[in-house]
């Protein structure tokens, strides 16, 4: 359960690279706007945005709370049709899970949709040290698996690359140069899928929602490769995140109609699909088995108390494209996985704060985040309470501690406020040198005091 | 009689800023209050509490509990030192509730009508995301300003937040200077970029100061009291 976890000034490390370079900053500077104006103008769509939010968030709080229930329904519901259901407590057991299927189905290739659980348990490495080659099929994680890399957006992975880079990318698959072009771009990556569409023994796809009273798996993708990597291997295997369930359809439809609006600004995304049970007799479409693999890793400690709202998410990115810290320090930053206010909160909550402390400070609190989630999520309040916790369970440094508590001792009474601020003005000229006047003054003059208002009467 | 008011001047208004706090002063005198300084007042605790630590956030809050009474409204140069002291701080420490306001929208729901010190200047106003977010102020201020003859104009993202962040700017200070660089950036060719926060004033100024973009930064209670030259 190593995906997650980052040591501690990984963070700042990776977005001072990500300041740095140039292309990167315009890539998500002008991504994350285009998102983000999509989404606000789709809500302006919306007879009344602020009802829906509500409905959502409700839906969403309600199948939580009695998620146990709801769990063992959806489990028997796949099972009825035929569907077999693991419960995989670890990342290590639902990627042995995966990887024993594709052994006894000698499996040589795995075409994969978009799956962020499936980065989360880091599947693809484990596929590759079984000797199966998985392909990733959404364009945006096809070329960052050709680059060796990791999502840095959970709906638009590949959001800091450029097309050039995407060109040479696919040029080294072709083996000639491909034209730094949309259309021939991604005629190149579309000629290179189509073999693994048609030769995978086992896709792989993760699920948007699980519909409990039909045992369905709802997928939504816009290049409809979720489509083939579901229907035309013989085996399909869905990673759901165990928090993701809806109870119906009919809940399903407020969500849907808030997760494309929030997501891309689009009213619906391209292919919504529902996949109930395999392949039925007399069907001539569809896998012969289907797997669904229903993830904890870690999500329990989130199910009481405060943080159980985070669960509510339904991965639509929204509040990475309105955060001015991910538009600056891009999502490489926040950990191989999850990333924006969405991943600051998560993160630390599954793996633990000790293996994710920069991440409830890497944000300014400005709530933006809060503001664009479609299912109403406190974020920023919840990294607030996060930072507490930081405190609270020793994690935060015995320095920062110390300082705060001198800090507040000097600064409960009128007097030795008066005076503190008598030693600071000895202190200004050295204010630079050490610290946090240090990093202050590393971009910024420090600002001088002045005598004191209150001191003027 | 006229009304009583209590003046909070927050820790950086204190220290850093205190014309601006002179000039909120000027502002509620001026609109018929009769404006009281208690002597008691430190500071709000939020640099503790936006970090997670509540018992010094407490220990420091408690100086706001013994300075301000609930028997006249208390009046805050600062968006997010209001936010603190009317949303945080009652459950920090555990008391009832302050009437406690952000100085424009003060002056605003009071309809005060700040003199014509600005008339044909061109500012932009910069929403200090407390005042923005949890406040719900973005009209007042602007309304403030243009009464006083200013043409306010927009800026292109006024929802990006400037990256001064509390603590926020001194952990990931490469970030925040980023951030205030496109908040500065984006400002173009106004006159001043004026801010009910000195928080965010601080940051960006100190920020111009290094390097010498964007407009110069004016506190709201100065470009109202004195205009945007003082």
């Amino acid at each position: 359960m190593t995906e997650l976890r980052q040591p501690p000034g990984r963070f700042r490390d990776t977005a001072r690279e990500a300041l740095g370079r140039g292309h990167t900053q315009e890539a998500l500077a002008a991504a994350t706007a285009r998102l983000r104006d999509g989404r606000v103008a789709a809500w302006e769509g919306l007879d009344d945005v602020e009802a829906l939010r509500e409905r959502a968030h409700e839906i969403r709080m309600r199948t939580i709370d009695d998620l146990d229930r709801y769990l063992a329904e959806f489990t028997q519901n796949v099972e009825r049709l035929g569907g077999r259901v693991f419960h995989a407590v670890t990342a290590e057991e639902a990627r042995g899970y995966v990887v024993d299927v594709c052994r006894r189905r000698g499996a040589r290739i795995v075409a994969k949709s978009k799956s962020m659980a499936s980065e989360e348990i880091g599947l693809n490495e484990a596929l590759e040290a079984a000797g199966v080659r998985p392909v990733e099929t959404d364009l945006g994680e096809y070329i960052l698996q050709l680059a060796g890399e990791h999502p840095v957006h959970i709906i638009a992975p590949a959001i800091e690359k450029t097309a050039l880079e995407v060109s040479e990318l696919l040029s080294s698959v072709e083996g000639r140069p491909v034209p730094v072009e949309l259309e021939a771009l991604t005629q190149a990556a579309r000629g290179q899928l189509r073999e693994v569409f048609q030769t995978a023994d086992v896709g792989v796809t993760g699920a948007n929602f699980g519909v409990v009273e039909t045992g369905s798996i709802c997928l939504v993708t816009n290049e409809g490769n979720g489509r083939l990597v579901s229907a035309l291997p013989p085996v399909h295997i869905a990673i759901i995140g165990m928090e993701r369930l809806v109870p119906t359809l009919a809940d399903l439809a407020p969500l849907l109609k808030l997760l494309a609006r929030s997501a891309t600004g689009q009213k619906l995304s391209t292919y919504t699909t529902l996949i109930t049970g395999p392949r039925r007799e007399g069907e001539e479409d569809g896998p012969d088995e289907l797997h669904v693999v229903i993830l904890d890793n870690g999500r329990t400690n989130l199910r009481r108390g405060r943080y159980k709202e985070m669960l509510a998410c339904i991965r639509c990115g929204a509040c990475l494209n309105v955060c001015p810290v991910y538009r600056r320090g891009g999502g490489g930053a926040y950990g191989p996985v999850y990333s924006g206010p969405m991943g600051a909160v998560l993160a630390p909550l599954l793996v633990g704060l000790e293996h994710a402390k920069a991440l409830p400070h890497a944000s300014s609190l400005c709530g933006a985040c809060t503001e664009a989630c479609p299912v109403k999520i406190p974020l920023h309040e919840l990294l607030l309470d996060l930072r507490r916790d930081l405190v609270a369970e020793g994690v935060a440094s015995p320095f920062e501690r110390l300082a705060f508590t001198l800090w507040s001792i000097a600064w409960s009474s009128p007097l030795g406020y008066r005076l503190s601020t008598r030693v600071a003005r000895l202190g200004q000229p050295f204010g630079g040198l050490i610290g946090p006047g240090r990093a202050w003054a590393a971009g910024r003059a420090l600002p001088k005091l002045r005598p004191r208002f209150r001191d003027r009467r | 009689m006229a009304e009583r008011v209590q003046l909070f001047a927050t820790c950086l208004g204190d220290l850093i800023f205190p014309d601006a706090v002179a000039d909120a002063e000027a502002l509620l005198r001026g609109a018929g209050f009769e404006v009281e300084i208690p002597r008691r007042q430190v500071c709000c605790g939020q640099p503790a509490f936006n970090s997670g630590h509540h018992a010094a956030a407490r220990r420091v809050a408690r100086t706001f509990v013994r300075a301000f009474t609930r028997d006249a409204p208390i009046v805050c140069p600062s968006g997010s030192c209001t936010t603190m002291a009317s949303h945080y701080l009652p459950e920090l420490v555990g008391c009832e509730p302050f009437d406690v306001w952000e100085l424009s929208a003060f002056l605003d729901a009071r309809g005060a009508a700040p003199p014509p010190l600005n008339e044909g200047r061109v500012v932009s106003y910069h929403d200090s995301c407390h005042m923005l977010r949890e406040l719900r102020i973005s009209e007042a201020p602007r309304r403030l300003l243009e009464h006083s003859g200013a043409i306010v104009r927009p800026l292109e993202r006024p929802d990006l937040c400037c990256g001064f962040g509390g603590t926020f700017s001194v952990r990931q200070p490469e970030l925040s200077v980023a951030m205030a660089d496109d908040k500065l950036g984006s400002a173009g060719a106004v006159e001043a970029l004026v801010s009910a926060d000195p928080g965010c004033l601080m940051h960006l100024n100190g920020r111009r100061e290094r390097t010498g973009a964007g407009p110069p930064l004016v506190h709201l209670a100065t470009a109202l009291a004195r205009g945007i030259d003082a």
